[in-house]
């Protein structure tokens, strides 16, 4: 790569007195900082103000009505405030759920595959490869995998196994095989290449010094290989939760938040109260409560990693 | 299969890792092998039920091979009144391709001072600007349709495009980068009378190629399988993007999984291609995110 510059195209003087004017730096900032304020820290405010007034997108005024629409979240005699809480819950039940078994199976994946084996890099892309669908296309898949009568679930277990169908999608409970099996599918490979970077970088020569001294497969998993991916699993545990809260697509295509909002996510309630029910405000004040539980719960966790590297080094 | 696969593990690389194939592996081959068959199933699932007449999809016993193959479902999706597959194809191609183009162009201007100037403000505006990455998505999600009516801008591709450009990632990412760049190049350019746009242009962009690619892929990735957002601000059949049209699909022909089939195998297609074309980006920037600390 060459470095020099045609020095006809640069007219000396008059760019130094332009560069030595202090200005330049903030003129790269200039399109940046704008498109920031009008389109991400202008909404966070008026977002608050939305929640604040009656807002009403036909009407001319917008009263204040302060914190009511907050309040509102918690007098459970409405339906909004039981179909937001429930909404809250089953996310956070998605999560608790499904975070483990994302964070485990694609681990167990890893370690399968990071030694060399025949067709390792066919068995890496199958692993990989689903999370390159979008997710209306993985949620209709899903679906019709787990189709009450015909899916290929409820086929193998009829036509193979002789047992009975399940109607998994419409039964309350049963609903979140789909959902989360699905997302396993679909999520796994991403965590997956995260593992297998981080046991590629893992000096041989420890698990040499271990065998030496006898270390089996656990000892060497245990006391080696495990702590040494910690800041890769808290890392992979972080943007899992993250993902997990986000949960609206598969539950919108697989079972529609059904039976019964069974699996209604939180962010599938918020659009519902905003764009069909045409109730603004209450959803912006639903989104702070919501924005609020996942700020809460990203600050502990960055506290808690924190807390582990230090304890690390 | 097997040959998209060839650089995947690159990554990783095991070059310390003595081969070990004995009869230890044999269990393990088998274990992978049927994990892949599971992971392969809805697939093969999906292949076959859009090749089959929509008899045969619900017949019982079930068809585990399709008996009457056919294309009938794919001529009907490709030319349904209900909008066209192709042309949701193309809106998120173009959307995604002019979103990557402005966010990587304005991530580097403002990477840039961030990294390599000295300026009053700088790191106040630095965390100012990380700190976003803070705010939960969802907070936004009402606020911005409001400004989207108030702007005119529903059906209007302007809002797949405006609202997600000032990204903090892409800064924090090249600006990381352009940090790590050495001294020297800078300063030769300079003695060679370069300003602080050709630096940019002629020295530090070309460094930076790994980076940018990486946030590219990024970008076009999360541009192009972006779903909440669109599916509120884009009503128009006309406009809609793959992922929120696909969807429209699958209310409407909500028992029609031949045809379903037939749309997501459509819509699965073009992800292929640009996976072969990008994987070796996509895993190495995917590997080297959060790798520190």
């Amino acid at each position: 790569m060459s470095l020099s510059l045609p020095r006809e195209n640069v007219p000396p003087r008059r760019r130094r007195s332009f560069e030595n004017s202090g200005l330049t730096p903030y003129l790269y900032l200039l399109p940046f900082m704008l498109l920031f304020l009008v389109f991400v820290v202008y909404p966070v405010g008026y977002g608050f103000w939305v929640s604040l007034h009656r807002w009403d997108l036909l009407a001319e005024t917008r009263p204040f009505v302060g914190l009511e629409y907050y309040r509102n979240l918690f007098d459970f005699s409405t339906p909004q405030a039981q179909f937001f809480w429930n909404s809250m819950r089953n996310t956070g039940f998605f999560t608790i759920l499904s975070v483990p078994l994302l964070v485990a199976v694609s681990l167990g994946l890893a370690l399968l595959l990071y030694r060399p084996i025949f067709g390792r890099s066919f068995f890496r892309a199958v692993f990989f490869l689903p999370g390159i669908l979008t997710v209306s296309v993985m949620g209709i898949l899903w679906r019709w995998m787990f189709d009450n009568q015909i899916g290929l679930v409820n086929a193998v277990r009829t036509d193979l196994l002789g047992l009975q169908p399940l109607p998994f999608l419409s039964s309350e409970g049963l609903a979140w095989i789909p959902v989360v099996v699905g997302t396993l599918w679909w999520t796994i490979g991403f965590n997956m290449t995260l593992y297998l970077a981080a046991l590629g970088n893992i000096s041989q020569s420890l698990y040499e010094a271990a065998e030496i001294d006898g270390a089996t497969a656990w000892p060497k998993f245990r006391f080696i290989t495990w702590p040494l991916l910690g800041p890769v699993t808290l890392f992979v545990f972080v943007t899992t939760v993250l993902a997990s809260f986000q949960l609206f697509g598969q539950t919108l295509v697989i079972t529609n938040g059904g039976p019964n909002r069974t699996t209604q996510s939180a962010i599938q309630y918020i659009t519902e109260e905003a764009f069909t029910n045409n109730q603004f405000s209450s959803a912006a004040a639903m989104s702070f409560m919501f924005g609020l539980a996942m700020l809460i719960f990203t600050v502990l966790q960055f506290r808690i990693m924190a807390r582990d590297a230090r304890e690390g080094t | 299969m097997a040959a998209p696969a060839r650089d995947l593990p690159a990554v990783a690389t095991t070059r310390d890792a003595p081969p070990r194939r004995g009869p230890r592996d044999v269990p393990r081959f088998l274990l992978l092998c049927l994990l892949a068959l599971l992971f392969l199933a809805p697939m093969y699932w999906m292949i076959t039920t859009s090749i089959k007449p929509e008899t045969d999809v619900i017949s019982t016993p079930t068809q585990w091979f399709p008996a009457r193959p056919t294309l009938e479902n794919y001529r009907e999706v490709l030319t349904s009144p209900d909008g066209n597959i192709l042309r949701w194809m193309w809106n998120s191609f173009f959307v995604a391709t002019v979103y990557t183009v402005l966010h990587v162009a304005l991530c580097a201007l403002t990477a840039y001072p961030l990294a390599r100037m000295r300026f009053p403000g700088r790191d106040a505006i630095f965390w100012f600007i990380l700190g976003s990455l803070m705010i939960p998505g969802v907070i936004t999600l009402i606020p911005s349709y409001l400004m989207m009516i108030r702007f005119d801008w529903i059906n209007s591709f302007h809002s797949l495009i405006w609202p997600g450009l000032a990204g903090a990632f892409g800064v924090f990412l090249l600006r990381q980068f352009f940090m790590g760049l050495p001294k020297e190049l800078e300063e030769a350019a300079r003695l060679d009378g370069a300003n602080s746009l050709q630096v940019l242009w002629h020295v530090i962009l070309p460094l930076s190629i790994p980076s940018l690619v990486t946030l590219a892929v990024f970008a076009f990735m999360g541009s192009w399988n972006n779903f909440i957002w669109p599916t509120f601000v884009i009503t128009d059949l006309d406009k809609l993007t793959l992922p929120v049209g696909v969807n429209t699909f699958s209310q409407r022909y909500v028992t029609e999984y031949g045809k379903l089939m037939a749309s997501t195998a459509i819509a699965s297609i073009p992800v292929l291609i640009a996976y072969l074309l990008a994987q070796r980006y996509l895993i190495a920037g995917l590997s080297t995110t959060g790798m520190k600390e």
